[in-house]
């Protein structure tokens, strides 16, 4: 079954459940639907990003409707897997699980997450308007769904953006940003990169940034990707090999040291004026927009990511919330209601206008939006086209993402080559595989 | 004087037909009912059992099954296999490498310089003065080993990092401190000298202080050579607080994560990745909490080992 058909029969579901509802009964609202909820607790771990903070802008009209406490616990991004990990193999107090696109295979397996089905397939705890065709279907998909089956309600979402100084693009003679990473390299590089300033900075620390941001970015557009489909290492393939010497020869127009550039310090090399182009979350648009944050708001400018030989595949990354395996029936239907309640259509507006990032389609068809929120013509037109493996995002990835931030992070350094690197991380990659099972048929070929 | 006390109060209880008074003293707490025992011993060695013992042996327990966190239904008890992994495994050697690194050049030099500012501190004069050099010497020991390593990640920060902009006033050209491999492993080794040599410092000095007085004037008396005085003298009074600062350097080395986990998450690429942050990164990062187990437990019998070495060398001398 594909995600596509999934999604539609889940969405035919929901409807029929609203068709056969009791004739006379009440139009169905949260205030209704959560009473029976009123004074449950759900827990739920939430990021230190400005989508969380939209969020905790929006939970007391949430708590005030329904009666039901919304506890957050707060951690970086490094942090928050171990800590729901721990939560799940030790039975916790998690009632919500956030899961990042890389995670939901993990989460998924281990039974640590309910189908969506089961709530939605309830007519007293289902919206009637929840309307998941709604969502991007590529989010919901990378975001929400496992092997064909809906997990999560896209929460957190960005994709990678282009982010550019326009006036140091102007002063070097150009009009627009580039289109291609090949002219991005050979054109803009050359021209940009001089008295101390930088072309471009591709945030490349050792840590997930590493594999999700850096390594993972070149390997798509230019046809590579780090699995063939019998599941083998294809990091040899000419296509992957290109990307990432595409990366080594783009590092002479980035600022030394970037190995140690996280998101911060990338984000401020362009906010301060030090860099003239940078691939970031569309989460970012805020920091470098404020004029407290960001040195170079008159010159901003956004646009999708640099298409490759194969294609625009930008960074496609975020999270979705599901409901914990582990809770308990009430507090699984208050955190339903609670992922429903955050991430639907009539909330997407007020979300995007304190700092989040809806998946909701509709939202980004008003009138206006585009011209508030600049980043959104270039946001949709991400979310057209992506790949959602762009991570592979089954149970191995957390120990997978280790080694390519291990070699990937040398090939940068040139300590060894990007052959050598890529034939390390392919043998250590399949050696995981193996063990997991994947070869000998155990396991299906799902990422 | 208080030799002379003993000795009469002994010489009394023995006229009285008793035992000597010490004597008495260990009789005394021999009577002391098992159950009094029980009672202040008992605490102790329960939470030492259960914050101490207990997690050993399930970190032994665990080293022998393959046990990933993500992966529970496939745990099994593979016997010395992750040991046999972390054998064969050059990434763990290359920590261990790096780990023994730092402590060859971080060791010595933190011994030199701490012995070196405890003989000044011991010079005599100017008391106002070493009573301040003493109380700042407490400061980077009592600062979290995390918040050394965050200021750490400023200071040395390429583009607006103190360091630099203090090398830019004398026109020396930025350096990448944490950004080039061979830069930042410098770079915690400098940063961990900053921050345990005024510990050293201040244990030499307390060993100094317990040179007799007499001994040493004498000793000034009969050569003008600081050496001598310190080779022969204060030297030998010195060995045990050498032996418990080379033990307590050693062990915190071969343990050392904050600090480098904040400042640089042990790279760029492996540079910095100690062997505490290899465990950390297999246990709690990839999950596979029984080869970190095996990795830890092999990284526990080698201080040990080197613990008894130190025993073993140093105070045959005392």
């Amino acid at each position: 079954m594909t995600i596509r058909s999934t999604l539609t029969a889940l969405a035919a579901s929901a409807a029929m459940s609203l068709a056969l509802a009791p004739a006379g009964a009440s139009a169905w609202s949260l205030e209704e639907a959560a009473k029976p909820y009123a004074g449950t607790t759900v827990d739920v771990v939430f990021l230190l990003r400005p989508g969380y903070e939209a969020a905790k802008q929006m939970l007391p009209e949430f708590e005030e409707k329904t009666g039901i406490t919304v506890n957050i616990t707060e951690m970086p991004y490094e942090n928050a897997l171990g800590e729901q990990v721990r939560d799940f193999v030790a039975g916790g107090d998690l009632d919500i699980a956030l899961i990042d696109l890389v995670w939901i295979g993990n989460f998924a397996e281990n039974g640590w997450i309910v189908p969506a089905d089961k709530f939605i397939n309830d007519p007293q705890l289902a919206d009637p308007d929840l309307d998941l065709d709604d969502f991007f279907p590529l989010v919901l998909n990378a975001f929400g769904a496992w092997d064909g089956t809906v997990y999560g309600l896209p929460f957190d979402n960005y994709s990678g953006l282009l982010f550019y100084n326009r006036c140091m693009l102007e002063e070097a003679g150009f009009d627009g940003p580039p289109e291609t990473w090949t002219e991005l390299k050979d054109v803009y590089g050359p021209a940009l990169t001089k008295d101390g300033k930088y072309a471009f900075a591709l945030q490349s620390k050792r840590n997930e940034t590493q594999s999700a941001d850096s390594f993972a970015r070149v390997l798509w557009p230019f046809g590579g990707s780090f699995l063939d489909e019998n599941f083998r290492s294809n990091l040899l393939s000419e296509e992957s090999q290109a990307g990432l010497k595409f990366r080594q020869e783009l590092m002479q127009y980035m600022p030394e040291g970037i190995v140690a550039y996280d998101h911060a310090e990338t984000v401020n090399a362009l906010a301060q004026g030090d860099v003239a182009m940078i691939t970031e979350w569309s989460s970012f648009y805020p920091t470098l927009a404020n004029p407290q944050t960001s040195a170079i708001v008159d010159c901003l400018g956004v646009a999708p990511e640099p298409a490759g030989p194969a294609g625009r595949k930008p960074a496609l990354g975020g999270f979705s919330l599901a409901v914990a395996a582990q809770a308990d029936e009430n507090e699984q239907a208050a955190a339903w209601l609670f992922i429903q309640w955050i991430t639907s259509k009539e909330n997407a507006k007020r979300y995007l206008d304190l700092g989040g990032v809806p998946a909701r389609q509709s939202v980004y068809q008003m009138e206006g939006v585009a011209e508030e929120h600049p980043f959104v013509p270039a946001l949709v037109e991400s979310w057209q086209e992506g790949v959602p493996e762009f991570r592979p995002r089954f149970a191995e990835w957390p120990q997978i993402t280790e080694i390519v931030q291990e070699w990937g992070t040398k090939m940068m350094l040139g300590e060894v080559s990007t052959e050598e690197g890529a034939r390390e991380i392919g043998e250590r990659m399949e050696a995981v595989l193996e063990e997991a099972g994947y070869y000998s048929g155990n396991k299906p070929l799902i990422q | 004087m208080q030799a002379t006390q003993d000795i009469g109060r002994n010489a009394a209880a023995l006229q009285r037909g008793g035992r000597p008074a010490a004597e008495e003293a260990i009789i005394d707490v021999n009577r002391v009912r098992a159950g009094t025992k029980l009672g202040f011993l008992g605490p102790a060695v329960f939470a030492l059992a259960a914050i101490g013992l207990a997690p050993l042996i399930f970190a032994i327990w665990t080293s022998l099954y393959n046990y990933n966190l993500t992966k529970l239904a496939n745990m099994r008890f593979i016997g010395l296999g992750n040991y046999a992994a972390v054998f064969t495994d050059p990434v763990f050697w290359q920590a261990m490498g790096r780990t023994f690194t730092m402590l060859v050049i971080a060791l010595p030099v933190q011994i030199a310089l701490g012995m070196g500012i405890a003989l000044l501190l011991h010079q005599p004069g100017l008391g106002f003065l070493k009573t301040l050099a003493r109380l700042s010497l407490v400061i980077p020991m009592a600062t979290t080993y995390a918040v050394v390593g965050l200021l750490g990640q400023v200071m040395f920060n390429l583009k607006y990092g103190v360091v630099n902009q203090l090398l830019g006033f004398i026109g020396i050209d930025a350096v990448n401190w944490l950004g080039v491999p061979a830069y930042a492993f410098a770079t915690i080794i400098f940063w961990d000298i900053w921050q345990w040599t005024p510990f050293c410092a201040l244990v030499f000095l307390a060993g100094l202080t317990t040179v007799p007085m007499e001994i040493e004037e004498a000793a000034r008396l009969e050569t003008k050579s600081w050496w001598t005085v310190l080779r022969h003298i204060q030297l030998p009074f010195l060995v045990p607080g050498l032996t418990a600062v080379l033990i307590l350097r050693t062990a915190d080395t071969l343990k050392q994560f904050d600090m480098v986990f904040t400042m640089t998450r042990g790279g760029p690429g492996s540079s910095t990745e100690l062997i505490s942050l290899l465990i950390q990164r297999i246990g709690f990062r990839a999950f596979d909490q029984g080869l970190a187990s095996a990795q830890a437990v092999v990284l526990l019998v080698i201080t040990i080992v080197l613990s008894r070495l130190y025993i073993r060398i140093f105070y045959r001398e005392v």
